[in-house]
């Protein structure tokens, strides 16, 4: 067998040692994340710098729309009110209440045996009550049943427009006057009465609900 | 493989710097980079939303300016009832003016006073109170007058009504008045 001598023994040794020196391995590793941690920012940034041209562009295209925009939301704005407040004053106007027909229907009622020396009305809780009061004189040989006459004339005139009628005599009583209506000397009697109703029409007997809703629409 | 003192003493500082690198490049480069990102893609979607809002807003503008147009009439109509100026000023001489036309002469009008309305869509309008006094004035007359103010006067509502005869001349009666009148505010 022959003799193998290695003289460079120490030499080898030290440079297998000098390969495998921790020091130069995590060198190595560490320029090796350092690089991949370059690469990852890189193509974040470029990522980024793609994002802001894209809201550059963006931006761009508000600014040139804004103040269309803005006008039109306050046009808008204006319009909407417009439209609630003209809704809101019709509904007032649709809500009055009108005394003409209220008058009218008193002259209907008031006979010439029967004087009105005072009227008084007045719209109660937002239009939802109306009372009206009337004093007078009632002349007839009979003036307590010219006085009835004319409360039921009222009941009835004022059903025909109007729901919830009441007419009742606060006052009746008979006066020691004896007046001439048409050359007949009559007896008086002097009455308050009071009528209340309400403004809303009462529905009419035959009228459905369903027929009123097809109506409507 | 045998590792002396020295050696691990590098290591050891070779791993801190390597820890400290870390934090630097999260904390001041990675981070904001990424922070920055974020924001801006946040602004992206809130400017799209806004864009994709506006052809929307737009649009119903032109829709709405349409169908507004009776609305938009009707209001110019209502505030035309009312002259510019101070309702005191204008008001007593119209009311005058008016009986006068329907035979009904020594009309005076006072204010009672002026509230604003609850409701948020009338909070431009007031409501101003006043009293009618009409002396002289025969039921029929005063009747057709009445009808006449309730048309033609929209704005104005009468709240209460008072006739009385009047003892030396029984043909005409004393005639008070209570109205509201709806007013822009100037």
């Amino acid at each position: 067998m022959a003799l193998h001598l290695n003289l460079l023994h120490e030499e080898i040794l030290e440079q297998r040692q000098r390969q495998r020196d921790p020091l130069k391995i995590g060198m190595i590793a560490l320029v090796g994340c350092g690089v991949l941690l370059f690469l990852y920012y890189t193509w974040n940034a470029y990522r980024t710098l793609e994002i802001k041209s894209r809201l550059t562009t963006i931006e761009r295209a508000w600014k040139k729309i804004e103040p269309g925009v803005t006008a039109a939301q306050k046009r808008v704005a204006d319009l909407e009110g417009v439209i609630k407040t003209t809704r809101a004053l019709d509904d007032y106007i649709d809500n009055r209440f009108f005394w003409a027909p209220v008058l009218q229907k008193v002259s209907r009622c008031v006979a010439p045996n029967t004087q009105l020396t005072n009227f008084e009305g007045a719209v109660q809780d937002e239009n939802r009550e109306i009372d009206v009061s009337l004093e007078g004189i009632a002349a007839g040989r009979e003036p307590r049943s010219v006085a009835e006459d004319l409360r039921q004339m009222l009941l009835e005139q004022f059903h025909q427009s109007y729901s919830d009628v009441k007419a009742e005599f606060k006052t009746l009583e008979d006066l020691d006057t004896i007046v001439n209506v048409a050359g007949t000397h009559m007896a008086t009697a002097h009455y308050i009465l009071t009528v209340n109703f309400n403004p809303a029409a009462m529905p009419k007997p035959g009228e459905s609900p369903a027929a009123t809703r097809a109506r409507k629409q | 493989m045998k590792v002396n003192k020295d050696q691990i003493k590098k290591l050891f500082l070779s791993t801190m710097g390597f820890i400290f690198l870390l934090y630097v490049y999260f904390s001041f480069f990675l981070g904001p980079l990424n922070r920055s990102r974020d924001g801006m893609l946040l602004e992206i979607k809130d400017l799209q939303s806004k864009l994709d809002a506006s052809k929307e807003q737009m649009n119903k503008a032109v829709k709405l300016e349409q169908q507004a147009k009776t609305s938009t009439g009707r209001f110019a109509a209502l505030k035309a009832l009312n002259p510019e100026g101070a309702p005191i000023a204008w008001f007593p001489p119209r009311v005058r003016a008016f009986f006068a036309n329907q035979q009904v002469d020594k009309v005076v009008a006072r204010l009672e006073g002026s509230t604003g309305f609850k409701p948020t869509e009338l909070t431009g309008w007031m409501k101003y109170s006043w009293i009618i006094d009409l002396p002289q004035a025969d039921y029929g007359t005063l009747g057709r007058a009445i009808a006449e103010l309730e048309n033609t006067a929209p704005l104005l509502s009468i709240t209460k009504l008072s006739i009385h005869t009047l003892p030396e001349q029984s043909q005409f009666q004393h005639v008070g008045l209570a109205a509201v009148n709806i007013i822009e505010k100037k």
